[in-house]
């Protein structure tokens, strides 16, 4: 587990409207580049936040992205 | 001989349409009655004339992002920002409706921060960085149409762990006591969040809150025994989802050995909401 590779990705979904974009068109490819794990990417890929928060994703982060937030 | 004329803490997810949407009926009046309560320790603050007001409350991964978390950071410069989210979720959509620019005490934040380095508090600095619903919904619920003196935002680093110690906010707020004394200005000081949610930061245990927990420091506030606060951990806070209490700590060091008054305790599942004021000589 990166607890910075996850939460940078994070903050970036939240503070960066075009690349969120691109990940909600397709996630695979926006973080193609990331240093992930298997399990942090299949999370992201499949847009889990409540599994990405268990990956070490800081709460406040995982409930306020915009269109991707955990309630 | 400047002086602390008011002191006060407080909650501060302070939108009735967040807690109707996640709490239904109760939500909305829990936070309507919050905020009256804060509205009127508002009005006290207004009456004393202050010269500034230092806002210490914690930043919600917004301001700093991870290439660097300090552990306590004053806000200098001559204003700040309110922060801007594009598609605002939660409790972030709280600022849309706040003005976006605020004065800030440039004086009395270089104080702070020199004297603390000179006094072994190595304090962050930062002259960008925005403030989030945790300085401004307190901040406007206090003044409503009222002007807002310039402020003295402090963040102290509550969630990204390893934390600051109860024990080392406590003594910052005691500088920060120190450095008021010394200046020529009446300075009202608020710490803002909590109280118990979020316990563990975990999604799954949204919803629960530690009323015992809770009640245990309005107990310890009240009777101003600030040394059982002290000693609490960084554990038990990140279990009873009182990590925000940090920033009460640094209160509780600048008016100890003060006593506190409840103004407002309100349970939700979500979060227990308070606002405490305390008795100043």
């Amino acid at each position: 587990m990166s607890r910075y590779a996850v939460n940078s990705l994070l903050y970036q979904l939240k503070k960066d409207p075009a690349f969120r974009s691109r990940f909600i068109k397709d996630p695979a490819a926006a973080i193609a580049d990331l240093d992930l794990t298997d399990a942090e990417r299949a999370a992201f890929v499949a847009r889990d936040m409540r599994k990405i928060n268990e990956l070490g994703g800081y709460l406040h982060l995982v409930i306020s992205i915009p269109s991707l937030a955990a309630h | 001989m400047g002086k602390i004329v008011f002191a006060g803490a407080m909650s501060h997810v302070l939108d009735p349409d967040y807690y109707q949407r996640v709490c239904g009926d109760v939500g909305r009046q829990n936070t309507e009655e919050a905020m009256a309560a804060i509205a009127k320790m508002g009005e006290r603050f207004s009456a004393t004339k202050a010269d500034a007001l230092i806002v210490v409350a914690d930043d919600h991964l917004n301001a700093f992002s991870f290439n660097c978390v300090p552990a306590m950071c004053v806000r200098i410069g001559r204003q700040v920002q309110r922060m801007s989210q594009d598609h605002a979720e939660a409790f972030d959509a709280v600022l849309e409706h706040m003005p976006t620019t605020y004065p800030l005490h440039e004086a009395l934040g270089n104080a702070i921060l020199e004297q603390g380095m000179a006094a072994g508090f190595d304090l962050a600095l930062s002259w960008e960085a925005p403030v989030d619903h945790a300085f401004l919904a307190p901040v406007n619920t206090m003044h409503g149409t009222r002007p807002i003196p310039p402020l003295v935002p402090i963040w102290v680093n509550c969630f990204v762990a390893p934390q600051p110690s109860a024990r080392r906010c406590f003594a910052l707020g005691q500088h920060i006591a120190r450095v008021v004394a010394k200046s020529p200005w009446n300075v009202g000081i608020i710490a803002t969040g909590g109280l118990s949610h979020f316990p563990e930061l975990s999604v799954p245990r949204i919803g629960e809150t530690d009323t015992v927990f809770d009640q245990k420091l309005i107990h310890w506030m009240e009777r101003g025994e600030h040394e059982p606060l002290q000693e609490l951990t960084a554990d038990e806070l990140h279990k009873s989802g009182g990590h925000e209490f940090l920033n009460w700590m640094v209160l509780l060091g600048a008016v100890t050995p003060a006593r506190a008054d409840v103004r407002y305790f309100g349970e939700l599942r979500r979060i227990n909401l308070a606002a405490v004021e305390w008795r100043l000589a």
